[in-house]
């Protein structure tokens, strides 16, 4: 197979494909950059700088992760803060990069206080040769307690007032990156337009509490017996992350870049269909290390194939007009629980999960089970209300479809 | 799980249990089946399916309590169970890969337990009636502890001096430590039940005339059959449940570089297994059955093979040779059966030219024992079975119950578990009865 194009234009920037490091830990120094940008990525976030006079404290353990039965990470806490680097380092680290990889985009996240902090910051980060400034308006711990991070991001006044600063000080596209945490964004990401900002990049991780030490009652990660909410990520709120990317690209109409749990090509490419011009990446780098985007590279760029499709760009926003009103959607389509009997197990799980969490409507069929005794379910047509619970549940791919009713079509 | 690299050369349980986390994996690829196929293999009633689910979902306690209520004995039967043909035969997960790996959980469920002392169950109001349970290996401990529960008096009276029955003294160490055994009599005695070894002169006559209202035989099957071959005198020669019981007791008997076991069944494994490490450098299995035909379970097949047995199937012995009257050697040959499926000596008839002879310096038999009891009344066949009653349990004669190996001929440690809950129900029922003045329960046939 050829090389699949998937360069992309995003705010005016272009990019050699869509994959970007997020603003995190694999993007603190250039040495992690370039590695990254050896691996593949089109682009990188440079963890948030601020300005020297910026305390940085770092607690340890500062992370942890969401076990669920044989996956040991589907979502990760943290409770870091932005880089406690050097601000003329990293700066210098950013010139020198952007030497060495002129293709590649490198974005600089960066958080500050007042006005002339912002605007300060601003003109240095750019400067240095930044081809984007993304701003976090998003830090769900320890920033807000100083009236910074997504403490800005939950007041659209805030919002409107700081991207203004930022916008009025860049000679470079500006995105705001802004929180989940707020009931809804729309009139937010309306601010940030009115701002003048390039795009926004949605979402920064979700406040939560990972859980406690049942031990000694302390909440995780635990430092010192104590913890704090903090910012969950990773595959566990891709639909979270979903869900806004699609309500500002759908409804503000500002180019937005999607991050929020992607792992797989697939994902990725569910972000374009929300909306997303370019797709961050963070939770996954940093479990699986940079060499991931190999595979987000060759998927897209077989799937893109596979559909007939030019450029990542075909996909933007392509399922956009399919997200509608639960009251604009079809009454008239209904569908029933079709189970293949060849490739039933006959476990019954579609049975407890019909009798438990649905209609009742499936059962083992009465009459002697089939030649090698094998058990198999029944759907009743007149009992099932099509709810599609039952193909959750089964441990067999394929083996129960939602099948369009004939007698209502 | 069975791991026979680090098995091999040790006397000591070398399996390895489930980490939590490990197991919870397991326990997570259970489909939680409707109707589930597994509950159906276990003969003492295990709900396989909710003590898995306790398991994935982190209620360890619950687990294991759930199986305690089903099978007294917990982790004993996770590592002695011939799961393949039970629990595990119909598990629906194998359509999709694999089983699941219910001993591994019950196992590790027992082993939750470890170390404390498992709470008590529920016990019915006292009731003056005595019952004497005889014996106190699987069966009648599972029965002294269900006749407690339902507030009898119990004795249990076991012909040892050690108590616990196969499961102190017939299973090597190293497949069963002998201390899982011994917190599950501290158990039945912690419910109540008096464990009093060293009765070997108990008699159900004399203990109904002594004031017993009823009395459990449970004594297993405990004599040894000897095949009568020439040469059977020797030294050198020994018996494997006498072998096995020296083992448990601590002694480590010389059987030299080369030792004989005669028998197809699980005591010959044991024997064999047994015998590699006492140290014998190679050990040969000559038994009548051919591999498939081996009563013996696979999995006890199998590992005897990794560890290095030498297997001669569908031999039969002609002479153990000796030297200075001291074992020197095995003469066997090889078998056809005349009848298929008939898998006993008389059936068996020689093959000419396939005599063969074995260096020994012990041969081991292993070809099954008998029950070595007789009592008056109670209907007893030629080979010591005790004809019961499949409901309630009862013998030929009232008040006189049976269980375990002495009335199913040698069956599984859980079957035995299974028959000492259900001759438990049948005393009950009979005493009930009897108080009642009634016949209901107490008449048979």
């Amino acid at each position: 197979m050829k090389k699949p194009n998937l360069a992309v234009e995003f705010c005016g920037v272009k990019f050699p494909n869509p994959f970007v490091l997020a603003a995190a830990p694999p993007t603190d120094s250039a040495e992690m950059i370039a590695r990254g940008f050896d691996a593949g990525w089109g682009g990188a976030v440079v963890k948030t700088l601020g300005l020297e006079h910026v305390e940085v404290n770092l607690v340890s353990p500062m992370m942890a992760g969401l076990a669920y039965e044989d996956k040991n990470l589907i979502g990760l806490e943290n409770i870091d803060l932005i880089s406690n680097r050097h601000l003329p380092e990293v700066l210098d680290e950013v010139s020198d990069l952007k030497k060495r990889y002129p293709e590649q985009v490198l974005i600089v996240s960066m958080m500050a206080g007042t006005e002339d902090e912002w605007k300060e910051i601003t003109r240095r980060v750019q400067d240095a040769g930044a081809d984007m400034i993304e701003c976090s308006f998003s830090c769900p711990h320890g920033m807000p307690e100083r009236g910074m991070g997504s403490a800005v991001g939950q007041s659209a006044e805030l919002t409107f007032e700081r991207a203004k600063w930022v916008v009025e000080a860049a000679s470079v596209p500006v995105l705001i990156k802004l929180t989940p945490n707020v009931t809804d964004i729309r009139p937010i990401a309306e601010k940030v337009k009115e701002a003048g900002a390039a795009g926004i990049t949605c979402i920064n991780t979700v406040k939560g509490l990972l859980g406690f030490d049942l031990d000694t009652f302390a909440p995780i990660p635990n430092v010192d017996g104590k913890s704090t909410a903090g910012g969950y990520s990773g595959p566990a709120i891709k639909p979270i992350a979903l869900r806004f990317v699609s309500d500002v690209a759908k409804d503000v109409g500002i180019p937005v870049a999607g991050v929020g749990g992607v792992v797989t090509w697939k994902d990725a490419a569910e972000f374009l269909l929300a909306g997303a011009e370019i797709v961050q990446v963070c939770t996954a780098v940093m479990r699986y290390g940079y060499d991931i985007v190999e595979e987000l590279i060759e998927g897209l760029g077989y799937y893109l194939e596979d559909k007939g499709l030019e450029s990542p760009a075909d996909l933007i926003g392509r399922g956009l007009p399919n997200i509608v009103s639960h009251e604009a959607l079809s009454r008239d389509y209904k569908v029933a629980a079709s189970i293949d009997e060849d490739l039933c197990v006959g476990c019954g799980a579609c049975i407890v999960g019909c009798r438990d969490g649905g209609h009742q409507a499936i059962e083992f069929q009465a009459e002697a089970a089939g030649p090698d005794g094998e058990r198999i379910p029944a759907v009743d047509d007149e009992k099932c209300i099509g709810c599609g619970f039952c193909r959750t549940v089964c441990p067999v791919t394929g083996c129960i479809l939602m099948k369009e009713r004939e007698d209502e079509a | 799980m069975s791991d026979t690299t680090t098995r091999s050369g040790a006397l000591v349980e070398s399996d390895r249990t489930y980490a939590p986390h490990e197991a919870v994996l397991e326990a997570s690829r259970c489909l939680m089946c409707e109707d589930p196929p597994c509950n159906r293999g276990c003969p003492a009633d295990v709900d396989a399916r909710r003590f898995i689910r306790k398991i994935r979902f982190g209620n360890f306690l619950g687990a294991s309590r759930l199986i305690r209520e089903a099978n007294l004995l917990v982790g004993i039967c996770g590592r002695l169970c011939p799961q393949e043909i039970l629990c595990m035969e119909h598990c629906t997960r194998a359509e999709l890969d694999s089983p699941i790996d219910i001993a591994g959980l019950q196992r590790f469920a027992g082993d939750v337990e470890l170390g404390t002392l498992a709470p008590l169950p529920e016990m019915a109001d006292e009731r003056g009636e005595r019952v004497a349970v005889l014996g106190s290996g699987p069966g009648g401990l599972a029965a002294a502890v269900e006749l407690r529960k339902a507030g009898y008096r119990v004795d249990v009276l076991e012909r040892s001096g050690t108590a616990g029955g196969l499961l102190t003294r017939g299973v090597p160490p190293f497949r069963l430590d002998r201390s899982f055994a011994e917190s599950e009599l501290e158990y039945a005695k912690r419910v109540g039940a008096n464990v009093l070894p060293g009765r070997g002169d108990a008699n159900p006559a004399e203990l109904l005339e002594s004031g017993y209202d009823a009395v459990l035989v449970a004594v297993g099957l405990w004599k040894p059959y000897k095949i009568g071959l020439p040469g059977e005198e020797l030294d050198g020669v020994l018996v494997a449940s006498d072998l096995l019981a020296s083992v448990a007791d601590g002694e480590r008997p010389d059987l030299g570089k080369r030792v004989v076991v005669i028998g197809g069944g699980n005591v010959a494994i044991d024997a064999a297994t047994t015998a590699l490490r006492l140290g014998a450098e190679r050990v040969d299995l000559c038994c009548l059955e051919s591999h498939d035909e081996m009563p013996a379970f696979r999995s006890e097949i199998e590992t005897a093979q990794a560890e290095g047995i030498e297997f001669h199937t569908r031999t039969m012995p002609a002479a153990i040779v000796g030297e200075g009257g001291k074992v020197v050697g095995y003469e066997g040959f090889g078998i056809r059966w005349k009848e298929p499926g008939l898998l006993v000596p008389s059936n068996a008839e020689k093959i000419h030219g396939t005599e063969f002879r074995l260096a020994a310096d012990s041969v081991i038999e292993a070809i099954g024992q008998s029950g070595g009891d007789r009592y008056d009344g109670v209907e007893t066949d030629r080979r010591g079975i005790v004809a019961v009653d499949p409901d309630t349990m009862m013998t030929s004669r009232t008040g006189v119950f049976a269980c375990g190996d002495v009335t199913s001929g040698g069956a599984t440690v859980v079957q035995a578990v299974a028959e000492g809950k259900k001759a438990a129900e049948g005393v009950d029922r009979y005493l009930r009865a009897r108080e009642d003045g009634t016949s209901e329960g107490g008449d048979r046939r």
